[in-house]
C-alpha cells in the first residue's frame, strides 16, 4: 500500500464477465489513502472495465468492492460519487452545451454546495488550470486537450474527494496541457489529500507521478511495485511482448 | 455569471424586449375585436403547452408525444370532479394538476430507460390509449359526443376576462420554467440531456430528476387542459388527436427549442397563422411540417435564433465611437 495511514479501496476476487469473455478475473487490489497509484497493462487487460466496476457503471459478476470500509459494488454510480469517489472517461466527456463554468458547478451542486461557494471554487480551479479565460465558453468549443483538462478539474469540485479514478487522462494531450494536469494532480494530492488511481499507457508520465504501479494482464494483477520493479518483472515483460 | 441557458438575446437586452412584449399583449384587448381576442386566448393556452413540453423534450431530452394526452387527463379530471361530484372549479384545477402529474410519474417510470424513437413511440401509444379510453367510456366521459363542462365565467362579453386569465396562466408557466431552469434542477436536466451517464457520475440521481421533469411537465399540461375545458365548455377526444401534439412540436421547433422565449414566440406565431389562413385547411399543416423540416435541417435555433442573429448584426453595425463622449 501507499503512503496513507489506512486502506481506502479494496477489491476482493472481483470478476466481470461479458458473456463468455472474462474481462476482470478474480482481481484483488488494495489502495491506500493519499496514494497516487498507476494502473498499466496492455490493451484489453481489463483496466477500463475495472474502473467501470469500481465506479458502479458495471455490476461485478462476482466479488466485492469496498471503499472506506463500506461495500459499494451494489450502489449506483451517483451513490458511489456521494461516497467521495469521482472518475473521468477515456474519451473526454463533458456537458458540451453548457459553459465551462456550468460544467464545473454540477458536482458541487449535487452535494448541496451553495452557488456562491461553488462559483468561487470553480473560478479558482479554472484559473489554476489556465482555463479561467474560457469559463463562459460553451464546452463544445474547447480543444481535445482542454476538454480532457476540464473533465479532470471538474471532478475536484466535489469536496471532500477521497478517490479520483482517471482513465487515460494523458492520451493525445499536448505536452503543455499534460504538465498542467500533472501539476494539478500533485497539488490536489498534496493539499487536499486526494487519492488517485491513474490508468495510463504513458509510462513516462506514470513514472513521474506514481510511486506504486499495478500491472494488469488478462483481468488480473500480475505485478505491483515501483516502476523499476515492475519493469524488471518477467511476467510484465511477457505480457507486453505477448507472451 | 453568464449561462448558456437563456434566450440568447443579450445584445438586445431581452428583459426590455420581454417587458415590451408584456405591455403589448396586456394592452391588446383595447384595439382587438372579439375574434382575435379568442385567437390570442387559445395562443396563450398553447404557450403553456409549448413551454412545458420544451422543459421535457428540449431541456431534458425526453421526447414525449403524450403531452396533449396529459392535457386531456387534466381537463377531464377537473370536469368530472365538478360535474359528477359537485366540487368547485377552483378545486378541480389543482386536482387536474395532481392527476396529470401522477400519470406523468407512472409513464415516466415506465419509460425511464427509453430514449429517442422508443420513448416517442411508447408515449404516442399511451396518448392513443387515452384517446380511445375517453371515446369508449361513454357513460363517464360521453365519448365522442363530448362532455359539457361548467365555465369559469358565464354570460356574454367574457372574452376579455378569459384573455387575461389565459395570459396570466401563460406568464406564470413561463416564469415557473425560467425559475426551474435557473435553479439547480435546471442544471441537472441539461446535464442529463447532454450525457446521462456522466450526469450520474457527477452525482445526479437521474431517475429522480427525469421523473420529476415528466411530472412537472405533465402536471402543467393538465392545468392547461383544465383551463381549456372550463373556458370552452366542452371536452371531446379530439383534444387527444395527434394533430394537437404535432401543433405543440411545430410551435416549439419553429419558435426555437431549448430557449425560454422560443416556445412563446412559436405558439403565438403559429396560432395566429393558423387562424389567418384558416381557409387553406389542412394545407397549413403541410406548410408547417415543411417549415419544421427546413428548420431541423438548416437552422435548428428557430425564430429566436434568427432574432438573436439580427440583434448581433445590428450591434456590430454600430459605429465604434458611439456613446463615447
Amino acid at each position: 500500500m501507499g503512503k496513507g495511514d489506512g486502506e481506502l479501496l479494496r477489491t476482493e476476487n472481483l470478476t466481470k464477465d461479458f458473456g463468455r469473455l472474462r474481462a476482470v478475473d478474480h482481481l484483488s487490489l488494495r489502495l491506500g489513502e493519499g496514494e497516487i497509484r498507476g494502473l498499466i497493462g496492455p490493451n484489453g487487460s481489463g483496466k477500463t472495465t475495472l474502473v467501470n466496476v469500481i465506479t458502479g457503471v458495471y455490476r461485478p459478476t462476482s466479488g466485492g468492492v469496498y471503499f472506506s470500509g463500506k461495500r459499494i459494488d451494489r450502489l449506483s454510480p451517483d451513490d458511489i460519487t456521494h461516497e467521495g469517489m469521482m472518475r473521468t472517461f477515456q474519451v473526454a466527456r463533458v456537458f458540451a452545451d453548457m459553459t465551462v463554468l456550468e460544467n464545473m458547478l454540477i458536482p458541487a451542486f449535487t452535494q448541496g454546495t451553495s452557488r456562491r461557494e461553488a462559483v468561487h471554487r470553480a473560478k479558482g480551479l479554472l484559473e489554476f488550470c489556465l482555463l479561467g479565460r474560457l469559463s463562459d465558453e460553451p464546452a463544445r468549443n474547447l480543444s481535445g486537450g482542454q476538454t480532457m483538462l476540464l473533465q479532470i478539474v471538474r471532478g475536484f469540485m466535489r469536496q471532500p474527494l477521497k478517490l479520483y479514478l482517471l482513465d487515460e487522462p494523458f492520451a493525445g494531450v499536448h505536452p503543455a496541457i499534460k504538465d498542467v494536469m500533472i501539476e494539478t494532480i500533485q497539488k490536489m494530492n498534496r493539499e487536499e489529500g486526494v487519492t488517485f488511481l491513474i490508468v495510463s499507457h504513458e509510462l513516462t508520465t506514470v513514472r513521474r507521478l506514481c510511486s506504486c504501479i499495478s500491472v494488469l494482464h488478462g483481468g488480473r494483477v500480475i505485478s505491483e511495485g515501483t516502476m523499476k520493479e515492475v519493469a524488471n518483472d518477467p511476467r510484465v515483460i511477457d505480457s507486453y511482448l505477448g507472451g | 455569471m453568464k449561462t448558456s441557458n437563456d434566450t440568447g438575446l443579450r445584445g438586445l437586452k431581452w428583459h426590455s424586449l420581454a417587458l415590451a412584449g408584456f405591455l403589448l399583449v396586456s394592452l391588446l384587448p383595447l384595439w382587438t375585436g372579439q375574434y382575435y381576442l379568442q385567437v390570442f386566448t387559445i395562443a396563450f393556452y398553447y404557450v403553456v403547452h409549448a413551454s412545458s413540453w420544451n422543459l421535457l423534450a428540449g431541456y431534458t431530452g425526453q421526447f414525449s408525444l403524450a403531452h396533449h394526452a396529459f392535457a386531456a387527463i387534466g381537463g377531464y379530471t377537473s370536469a368530472l370532479l365538478v360535474t359528477s361530484f359537485g366540487l368547485p372549479i377552483w378545486m378541480g384545477v389543482p386536482a387536474a394538476f395532481l392527476s396529470s402529474a401522477l400519470m406523468g410519474f407512472i409513464l415516466g417510470l415506465l419509460c425511464l430507460r427509453m430514449r429517442a424513437i422508443y420513448l416517442a413511440i411508447a408515449t404516442w401509444a399511451f396518448a392513443e390509449s387515452v384517446r380511445i379510453s375517453i371515446s369508449m367510456t361513454y357513460q363517464i366521459t360521453r365519448g365522442d359526443l363530448g362532455l359539457a363542462v361548467p365555465k369559469f365565467f358565464s354570460g356574454a362579453g367574457q372574452g376579455v376576462v378569459y384573455y387575461y386569465f389565459f395570459l396570466g396562466l401563460a406568464i406564470v408557466t413561463v416564469l415557473m420554467i425560467m425559475f426551474v431552469m435557473r435553479s439547480k434542477m435546471g442544471y441537472y436536466l441539461r446535464a442529463i440531456r447532454n450525457d446521462e451517464m456522466v450526469a450520474r457520475v457527477m452525482g445526479i440521481n437521474t431517475t429522480r430528476w427525469k421523473i420529476l421533469a415528466f411530472m412537472l411537465s405533465s402536471g402543467t399540461a393538465g392545468i392547461a387542459g383544465a383551463f381549456y375545458g372550463h373556458y370552452n365548455g366542452l371536452l371531446t377526444p379530439v383534444m387527444v388527436d395527434f394533430n394537437e401534439m404535432a401543433f405543440i412540436v411545430i410551435m416549439v421547433v419553429i419558435g426555437g427549442i431549448r430557449s425560454i422565449a422560443g416556445p412563446v414566440i412559436g405558439a403565438i406565431l403559429i396560432q395566429i397563422l393558423t387562424e389567418t389562413f384558416r381557409e387553406f385547411g389542412e394545407v397549413r399543416m403541410v406548410v408547417f411540417a415543411l417549415a419544421v423540416i427546413a428548420i431541423a435541417r438548416l437552422y435548428n435555433e428557430g425564430a429566436i435564433g434568427a432574432v438573436r442573429q439580427v440583434s448581433q448584426w445590428v450591434s456590430r453595425r454600430k459605429p465604434i465611437g458611439e456613446g463615447v463622449r
